[in-house]
């Protein structure tokens, strides 16, 4: 569902909305064309699903398309998007010979939309490859990484970097995720929409049904943590965490994720954490369809506490959207959960079930703490990981790529 | 006397381009090379940054000698520094380089790092400032148009204008001086507000009820 600028005024506030009014007009009638791999399913389609229409608002000529394939360019695309992860995969020069013939036949196709544009915003390394058939002399091409690619498969980076080397400038989510490239990188983090289904305020009545649904008792307090069954997610050892607490305190652990039945992997974790559970009316393992959005969003609601605890994670945007819900976060020690969680205001930083364990006794044994860390939590987020912020730096971005100047500061 | 002209802002941050530091060798280091926009960037434009944290100590130094370096002496010295006190960047520099040094003579021969992950990344900024459209034509009215301002023009009206001519003054302090002498009980009150620990909402709060202390005491 697309939302205007206004909708947001009553979240973030009218000088939040009047900042991004301003800047819209400086950029009134630039032609930028976002282009990415999918319409629907995943983080970036979600972001473009909400920016480009705010854009649009904002007076600027913004477009989406979608780069379209055969099912081999599919593969080969999700092995280069694996091998910049750090999996070792192997691509062959007629793999890449198959992306570029896709790109460029997509880019013949979509000739004018991409030659008329000011700017162009390529989101991930499948449509990468568009800037060698479609650049006019004027227009400004920007990579955005949506992926962790701190440390790639080499061989993959290297024939990639070959491409993104010929862009004006690149955007990553995080420092660390970002590479040697010539050309300015900058940073922008993601965001949540907070009227998204996955964000919006719900009624009691909606949230009352979740504990009905999956026979919860709301009179004693509920951990959750939200995620793939992967290991990473170390979904095994957040049992451990709970077995260690429940003998102390009537806890029940929530552990809710989707996507397993696709994944052989996935299907495996998700086996060892039934096992893992076996036994215990009060751990909830919730395989969840990937749509099942207001479902998660109420399960936040109804939680005491949230974990997040990663051993390895990108940005890590369920804990953004934990905090949303006034929730503190106990999470892994590690990426992007590391810039969000900090200890005694946000939640706690843990590096084992041992001390998930003590962080969320510690938090069940202090309520009002609890409380008030959720409500900072909620507060971090307001002002800086809402789409509001990502839109200005997006918007700024532009202006500064779109105007000259070499200063630290530029005026428009 | 002329308009205050409010001037709204937007940071974009970038790497600078630097290899990350793993230990204190390789910050000093890195300090010593930099350019002063990412001198500048981690010790003034911090408040403008997307943050879950409201760090004890202003400047990315500190807080990175505290939080990863688990270093509080360093940490403590280098988070008082108020980089508006300092004249030049390059005395700033000069000042920060001193410190380390001193303290990795007091540790020598060990040189504390980190593990890889909570590395010092040296960033820099882009600022883009616009016109908002706002002008506020008496010293009366300042205050109101204060509790309207973004964020963006709360850091560039009150800090980022102590690095620009004339150097140490604010925006609203050099607009009231310029408004005589009628307005010199705005200038006093902006001048007793110590915002060192403050954050960008913080700030405009104090700066708030500071300006409309002298407008209702004037009514």
């Amino acid at each position: 569902m697309n939302h205007i600028l206004s909708e947001y005024e009553s979240i973030v506030g009218s000088t939040s909305i009047r900042q991004l009014r301003h800047l819209g007009d400086r950029l009134s009638g630039i032609r930028l064309v976002h282009v990415n791999s999918t319409r629907e399913g995943g983080g970036v389609a979600e972001i473009l699903g909400w920016m480009v229409p705010l854009m649009q608002d904002l007076g600027l000529e913004a477009s989406w398309e979608v780069i379209t394939g055969t099912p081999d360019f599919y593969r080969v695309t999700k092995s280069i998007h694996n091998g910049l992860q750090g999996t070792p995969v192997q691509l062959s020069s007629r793999d890449w010979a198959l992306v570029r013939d896709v790109n460029a036949a997509w880019a013949e196709q979509h000739r004018d939309t991409l030659k008329e544009a000011d700017v162009v915003i390529i989101h991930d390394p499948q449509p990468s490859m568009l800037i060698d058939f479609s650049r006019n002399g004027r227009s400004k091409w920007i990579w955005r990484a949506h992926i962790d690619i701190s440390h790639p498969y080499r061989a993959v980076w290297k024939n990639l970097q070959n491409i993104v080397e010929k862009y004006d400038a690149s955007i990553f989510s995080l420092n660390a995720f970002a590479q040697h490239l010539p050309h300015p990188q900058y940073l922008i983090p993601p965001s949540i929409d907070p009227l998204s289904e996955k964000n919006c305020e719900q009624p009691r009545s909606e949230i009352r049904k979740l504990c009905r649904q999956f026979d919860l008792d709301c009179s004693r307090p509920i951990l959750l943590q939200v995620s793939r069954f992967d290991r990473f997610k170390d979904p095994v050892g957040v049992i451990k965490a709970y077995r260690i607490v429940r003998k102390v305190a009537p806890v029940q652990l929530i552990l809710a994720g989707g996507g397993a039945s696709d994944d052989p992997e996935g299907n495996a974790v998700y086996q060892e954490v039934l096992e893992a559970s076996q036994g215990d009316d009060d751990i909830h393992v919730l395989l969840l369809p990937p749509d099942a959005h207001r479902t998660i969003n109420g399960l936040q609601r109804l939680a005491d506490i949230v974990i997040q605890k990663s051993t390895k994670e990108g940005f890590g945007l369920t804990v953004t959207e934990a905090m949303w819900k006034g929730k503190p976060v106990i999470g892994g020690d590690t990426g992007g959960i590391r810039l969000q969680v900090v200890d005694y205001r946000t939640g706690f930083l843990v590096s084992s079930p041992e001390g998930a364990a003590h962080r969320i006794r510690f938090l069940l044994d202090h309520r009002r703490r609890l409380n008030r860390m959720g409500d900072i939590a909620q507060e971090f987020v307001r002002e800086n990981f809402l789409l509001t912020r990502h839109l200005r730096e997006y918007l700024t971005l532009v202006c500064a790529l779109t105007r000259t100047g070499t200063d630290r500061i530029l005026y428009i | 006397m002329s308009d205050f002209v409010v001037i709204d802002c937007t940071l974009l941050t970038r790497m600078s381009g630097l290899p990350p530091a793993f230990n204190l060798r390789e910050l000093r280091d890195r300090i010593a090379t930099c350019s002063e926009n990412v001198l500048y960037h981690h010790f003034c434009e911090t408040p403008l940054r997307a943050t879950f944290d409201d760090p004890e100590y202003r400047n990315d130094f500190a807080v990175w000698a505290r939080n990863d370096l688990a270093d509080k002496i360093l940490a403590e010295k280098l988070g008082i520094i108020d980089p508006y006190e300092i004249e030049s960047m390059a005395d700033l520099r000069r000042q920060v380089i001193d410190i380390i040094e001193d303290r990795m003579s007091e540790l020598s021969p060990w040189v504390p790092a980190v593990r890889p992950g909570l590395e010092f990344f040296f960033m820099e900024a882009l600022t883009v400032a616009f016109e908002t459209g706002v002008r506020v034509s008496r010293p009366a009215d300042m205050a109101d148009a204060v509790r309207a301002m973004t964020n963006g023009s709360i850091f560039f009206h009150y800090l980022e204008a102590l690095k620009r001519p004339p150097i140490h003054k604010d925006d609203f302090t050099a607009w009231f001086t310029e408004c005589g002498p009628a307005a010199e009980p705005y200038v006093k009150a902006i001048a007793g507000m110590d915002v060192y620990f403050k954050n960008l909402p913080a700030i405009r709060d104090s700066l708030y009820r500071a300006l409309n202390a002298v407008k209702e005491a004037e009514h």
